[in-house]
């Protein structure tokens, strides 16, 4: 992370957003927003000085609502960049103008209540989407698990809060409710994972894994605790997955075969039922914490980015590869590439595999000065064409614009609007020739007068 | 009169134990404009392409037409070989005798009839092909990255130390993603942030 924020070459814009798009390959125009944070960042020093003051206290995002934060905060001590944002929405200052404690202990005075959401554009000759993915819902979707009222039913990602040296209980797993130990823990796998029903149908991919990461966890670091892992399959594709899986199972994991399908309390603990199909009978396990590993879904905002970007994404939401298995990088808008958990579930290794891809791609683009484009595409024959501009809202890649021309009308001089075709941006698809209804535009390779002959060679 | 050259592959037995190839070359060389026409079993194959090259030049053929698979599949592969022969890459038109016809009928003799129906579209509209010329746009050497997890760092990391400048654009007020949330990662059990 730190490497990132120090190479020269990469420049951060944090806490920001992309907004607008426009261009093609080789050519695109970027504006991104870059949202108030209230703290000049050219003099803040991160020494978080504020933060220690800041009376507001509010629910920490980033431990996943496990901890606290202040209103002027950074997410986690080794953030990057390490300085701290002004949370707008709980700030005492910002929301009813009384406060200020942190623009006064300030050292560097770089407090700015005044900030505002600032817009930049940047010129790019490609660009790589990474947005990444968010959890499944379960809460909203799995009833026999408590639809979330169970504090001490959590998901993975909680977990990793709860195990992590620097996460809210220091490393300790302590169970939300009340902040005991949990002797028992129960793990169900393929929460909203190849679940048609409930879910999705698709695989997760990383949650075998991370749940045997898990379960080891709980016997290593809970003594005599119990960890058990209710199952479907356990699938291990990846180097030195199946022998991590059997560690875990050789520490003491327990793994059961079978689909959860109640968690009710019982006392202070919560009874966990499921069938056990190997041994072909119903089984029930007392726990005092069940953690369940959740489908991954595309990230929030994902599919408002791709309508930006103008391109497809998949029956589930995930951005549509231009090939699933030759180009599993590249969209169909070139100079757009895939990185990561976006274009579908994966784990860490095959991320930083196809992120590696994905700059590889980019690199190659770059190798070229100029680039060759498709000379299969519409243009326009400016002395049919009368302006209707019926064509522009029709072409899927905005390529079509109007131009003025002059022209000679008996004996004098007009000017008129007629159709132009962007050669970086038309992508041959055809729709303005169909449109057109002077028959102005033609598309290279495919005109009207070869498809008549085609039709022509078949019928007569 | 322009001079064509028609090509029909066999794809071994893909296109070849439906379709009989020999038969629609034979019966392409009556269409007007076809200088020349023949059958073999892999027209993408080297030797297949060294048929066009070698054509092209004996017969002094202008354009040509190749009916194999998808112009998906191998479009790029036969405009390759029409600039090894030294004619224009989109001189030329492919008709897909595979995915059209044999893989999805069964009756040789309608399926046979078929393929020569679309070689002989596919002549009449390349002899009013025009030589195209590929045009260039120039390129900003600068990139940008949407998502600062661990795909965004490392596709930023890649592409910058390849000498090219790199936006990264990230939502939340620190970059790391998920990652950054994590504990230990499987399966070397290494700290993730």
């Amino acid at each position: 992370m730190v490497a990132v924020a120090q190479h020269p070459n990469i420049k951060l814009y944090s806490y920001s957003e992309v907004v607008g798009l426009s261009g093609y390959i080789g050519n695109f125009t970027v504006t991104i927003k870059e949202k108030a944070k209230y703290v000049d960042y050219d003099k803040c020093t991160g020494c978080g000085l504020c933060e220690t003051k800041c009376p507001s206290r509010v629910k920490s995002e980033f431990d996943l609502g496990l901890g606290e934060r202040r209103a002027i905060y950074k997410a986690f001590p080794q953030a990057v960049p390490n300085k701290p944002v002004i949370d707008a929405d709980n700030c005492r200052k910002l929301q009813s103008g009384k406060c200020g404690i942190c623009e006064k202990l300030c050292p560097t005075k770089a407090i700015n209540f005044e900030d505002q959401d600032r817009l930049v554009t940047e010129e790019v000759g490609a660009i790589v989407m990474a947005t990444g993915y968010d959890l499944f819902e379960w809460e909203k979707a799995y009833g026999e698990y408590g639809y979330g009222k169970y504090p001490d039913v959590i998901s993975g990602l909680h977990f990793e809060r709860l195990v992590n040296a620097s996460g809210p209980t220091g490393g300790k797993i302590q169970r939300p409710s009340d902040g005991k130990i949990p002797q028992a823990v129960a793990f169900i796998k393929c929460v909203g994972s190849r679940d048609d029903t409930k879910g999705k149908s698709y695989c997760s991919r990383a949650c075998c894994m991370y749940t045997a990461k898990h379960a080891m966890q709980v016997v290593e670091k809970i003594p005599d605790g119990d960890a058990y892992v209710f199952y479907m399959d356990v699938r291990t594709a990846g180097k030195g997955y199946e022998e991590f899986y059997q560690r875990s199972v050789e520490q003491g994991a327990q793994y059961i075969r079978g689909r959860v399908s109640k968690i009710y309390p019982r006392g202070d603990r919560l009874v966990v039922k499921s069938e056990d199909t190997l041994m072909g009978k119903p089984i029930e396990v007392e726990v005092d914490m069940v953690v369940l590993a959740t489908a991954m879904v595309p990230a929030a905002g994902s599919a408002e980015v791709a309508k930006l970007i103008g391109f497809s994404t998949d029956k589930d939401g995930f951005f549509q590869e231009a090939h699933p298995k030759l180009q599993p990088v590249e969209t169909f808008t070139g100079g757009v590439y895939l990185a990561g958990s976006c274009q579908g579930p994966k784990d860490i290794p095959d991320t930083v595999a196809q992120a590696s891809a994905a700059a590889v791609k980019v690199a190659a683009l770059f190798s070229k000065d100029k680039l060759a484009t498709e000379p299969m595409i519409a243009y326009v024959d400016e002395t049919k064409c009368t302006g209707c501009e019926f064509c522009v809202p029709v072409c899927p890649y905005q390529a079509i614009s109007m131009k003025p021309v002059k022209s000679r009308v008996h004996g004098q001089t007009v000017e008129r609007q007629v159709a132009e075709v962007n050669k970086g941006l038309c992508q041959g698809c055809g729709a303005c020739v169909a449109a057109c209804r002077p028959c102005a535009l033609n598309h290279n390779g495919f005109t009207s007068d070869q498809i008549v002959s085609e039709v022509d060679a078949l019928c007569l | 009169m322009k001079r064509v050259g028609v090509f029909v592959c066999e794809c071994g037995t893909n296109i070849g134990s439906v379709v009989d190839a020999p038969k629609v070359a034979e019966t392409a060389l009556n269409m007007p404009g076809v200088a020349f026409a023949t059958s073999y079993k892999y027209m993408c194959s080297d030797p297949g392409q060294d048929l066009i090259i070698k054509a092209a030049e004996d017969h002094n053929l202008e354009q040509v037409v190749v009916a194999s698979c998808s112009p998906r599949m191998h479009e790029n592969t036969f405009r390759k070989a029409m600039s090894a022969a030294g004619l224009n890459p989109y001189q030329f038109e492919m008709v897909n005798i595979r995915e059209h016809v044999s893989w999805v009928h069964s009756d040789k003799d309608e399926a046979t009839q078929k393929a020569i129906d679309l070689v002989r579209m596919a002549v009449a509209k390349v002899v009013r092909n025009k030589p195209l010329q590929v045009s260039y746009i120039p390129v900003t050497k600068k990139a940008l990255v949407i998502g600062g997890g661990i795909a965004g760092m490392q596709a930023a990391l890649d592409i910058a130390e390849t000498g090219h400048q790199v936006i990264l654009v990230e939502r939340e007020p620190t970059i790391g993603g998920k990652m950054a949330q994590l504990d230990k990662t499987f399966p070397t059990m290494d700290c993730s942030a």
